[in-house]
């Protein structure tokens, strides 16, 4: 119930929101004809609108959401995601990946040293794969000899 | 005849050393999606799709990579539900009901062998009436104008929630959601910037291959984070084939009948896989229910629903090569492809780019065979793997996903965004709200946004020109009829697949 109503709610501000910058599009370069920038907007925002005031009136039951361990953990996840990838060139893919998978991997359950084993074999195999068979390049980063 | 010639110029494609190679290898990665819980096919065709774009395969390889991949993944989703009763993708849900039971008296090796050639007649066949249906139905799409195109494209998401679809506003609002995201960037006809806010980076707009890996594969895994899924299924063992002629016979009408309905559901917008399956299942049960014993691993209950959803797996190629209308989430993964190798699909598909598609065509024969040769001696192998436990799997996945998308560009951006679609693919699918409109949305926006333009020029604004031909109002009147019949037939449908599933675990519980 409440997640639906949410659901609605904001997609209903998004609705408006989207629809109204629709409608400030400036004119297009050659005149205004009877269709422009705006007129497919318009119409997905009048649709999003009469849907999300539905979901807002009959909302579905909710689903069953995680507890707060749980999200802790999803949110740990995304994050160590995020740095993976601002990691990857300045370290070089194979350091960065070795932890990426290595924690990943602890945080599912595997024990410490399966988990840094299928790290650093998943990063050298894949290192390997692409920059010799395949031929792209992953960043080497702090690993490159020259 | 024309039909032929096209085909035998298909299979000089298709036979070429190097197409070979990729039909191999993607019908051996199907399978193995196929196979590994959790890697759906359309799952496994996002991941592979930034690897063949980096690659800078051909069209043509690109298509025939990933259409073995799909019919693979086909072959792949029963062997989990035969040994394991987990069904490998959903399609493969009706294969437990008699594919288990006879894993259960020792013949494993015999329910795997006879769905594989199930599955072989299923895609044979439906590839042949893709040969005949597709070429006609491309020339009738040929007489469609805008508006024809504009309510072909409503009618596309109407019909996405299946008739088994549960909340069909959801499908609305994600379909919407879609093409909005679409319309960001530069407007192509009038150079308007939209909803770009001066960031650079938005004025190609929001590239949808990012989007599918991050729908898919990243909220995938934070699906089995969240249900702390981390140890395998378990490990199964195989007895010995032992298969006569006279088994296959015996199996022989089933599968073609099952072949005939799963391509029809295939075709047929709204239908799919899954109802491919389950109606090859129901059909068999009614016609010779009596003299078997399904449920309790019958043969028969095995090839039918294979049969059924191998069928309707190619039965769903036809709308999406034909008209550029996918019918399923992994075909509109497959249109993803098509588009960001700048192939305009649609029916001018098939004289443009002839070649490509009947290369494809003669591809997914090829493929078939190679399936079925590889799936009898080497199922061994598959077996085996279904024992990695997802904590090691899920994050190999989540890095080739990842390794994908940053081997087009190699900006650490596109990976922020690929976790950002993650985490909304994760609430989307905790609100039940489907992701295959999304991305649907995604790839049909443009086109959908220039039919509509385009109708609404020649009628100078006159907005009724969408329902002025008869073409046009036919093609509506199914669009509302796909919104509105799910709410009548969906619950009757979903309660009878749920039956012959409890009536199942009642009667295991009873043994």
């Amino acid at each position: 119930m409440i997640g639906d109503r949410i659901l609605g709610i904001l997609m209903l501000l998004l609705a408006v929101v989207y629809g109204w910058e629709a409608s400030l599009f400036p004119e297009p370069f050659g005149g205004v004809e009877a269709v422009g920038p705006e007129t497919f907007p318009l119409l997905l925002a009048v649709i999003l609108g009469f849907s999300s005031v539905y979901l807002i009136v009959k909302p579905d039951p909710d689903q069953e959401w995680p507890g707060m361990k749980t999200l802790l953990d999803l949110g740990f996840v995304l994050v160590l995601l995020l740095i993976f990838a601002a990691l990857l060139a300045p370290l070089g893919f194979v350091i960065s990946t070795t932890l990426m998978v290595a924690v990943l991997c602890w945080r599912m359950g595997a024990k410490p040293i399966p988990a840094g084993l299928t790290g650093l074999g998943s990063a050298v195999s894949i290192y390997l794969l692409f920059n010799f068979l395949l031929e792209l390049h992953l960043p080497a980063g702090i690993l490159k000899l020259t | 005849m024309e039909t032929l010639n096209f085909l035998l110029h298909g299979f000089s494609v298709a036979l070429m050393p190097e197409h070979l190679m990729f039909a191999a290898i993607g019908a051996l990665l199907g399978t193995l999606i196929g196979a590994l819980p959790g890697l759906g096919p359309a799952n496994g065709v996002a991941i592979l799709i930034p690897l063949a774009f980096s690659l800078g395969l051909s069209p043509a390889a690109s298509m025939i990579l990933l259409t073995s991949v799909y019919a693979g993944a086909m072959y792949g989703g029963r062997i989990s539900s035969i040994l394991l009763n987990i069904p490998g993708d959903e399609p493969a849900m009706m294969t437990t009901l008699d594919g288990y039971p006879m894993a259960m008296q020792g013949k494993a090796a015999e329910a795997l062998a006879i769905s594989a050639i199930a599955s072989f007649i299923g895609s044979l066949l439906a590839t042949i009436g893709l040969i005949i249906l597709a070429p006609i139905l491309a020339r009738f799409a040929l007489h469609f104008g805008p508006a024809e195109y504009f309510a072909l494209f409503s009618l596309a998401f109407a019909t996405l929630g299946g008739v088994t679809g549960k909340n069909q506003v959801k499908t609305v609002v994600a379909a919407a959601l879609g093409l909005m995201i679409s319309t960001v960037g530069v407007d192509i006809s009038t150079g308007n910037q939209r909803y770009t806010y001066n960031i650079l980076e938005l004025y190609e707009g929001v590239d949808f291959i990012i989007a599918i890996v991050g729908l898919f594969a990243v909220s995938e895994l934070l699906f089995f984070i969240e249900r702390h899924i981390s140890e395998g299924a378990g490990s199964a063992t195989l007895n010995k084939l032992n298969l006569k002629l006279s088994d296959i016979l015996h199996v022989l009408p089933t599968s073609l009948r099952g072949s005939v309905l799963g391509f029809v559901a295939g075709v047929l917008p709204g239908a799919g896989a899954s109802l491919g399956s389950f109606l090859s299942y129901s059909l068999e049960k009614r016609i010779v229910g009596k003299s078997g014993h399904f449920g309790q691993g019958d043969p028969r209950g095995v090839a039918a629903p294979e049969a059924g959803n191998n069928a309707a797996a190619n039965g769903a190629l036809v709308p999406m090569l034909t008209l550029g209308v996918p019918g399923s989430g992994t075909t509109a993964v497959l249109l993803a492809m098509l588009i960001s190798l700048n192939v305009q699909p649609g029916p001018m598909l098939f004289t443009q780019n002839a070649e490509l598609v009947w290369g494809v065509i003669a591809a997914l024969l090829v493929g078939n065979i190679m399936l079925l040769i590889l799936n009898i001696p080497m199922v061994g192998l598959f077996v085996k793997l279904l024992s990695i436990p997802p904590k090691y799997l899920m994050p190999v996945v989540t890095l080739i996903a990842a390794v994908g998308i940053y081997s087009i560009s190699n900006s650490a951006l596109d990976l922020y965004f690929m976790v950002g679609f993650g985490l909304l693919g994760y609430l989307l699918r905790k609100l039940e709200v489907p992701l295959v409109p999304v991305i649907l949305g995604m790839l049909l926006g443009p086109e959908m946004e220039r039919s509509l333009r385009h109708a609404l020029t020649i009628s100078d604004g006159d907005w009724s020109i969408l329902f002025s031909s008869g073409l046009s109002i036919g093609i509506w009147v199914v669009a509302f009829a796909g919104l509105a019949l799910p709410y009548i037939l969906g619950p009757i449908l979903r309660r009878r697949m749920e039956n012959a599933r409890a009536r199942m675990e009642i009667e295991e519980e009873a043994d």
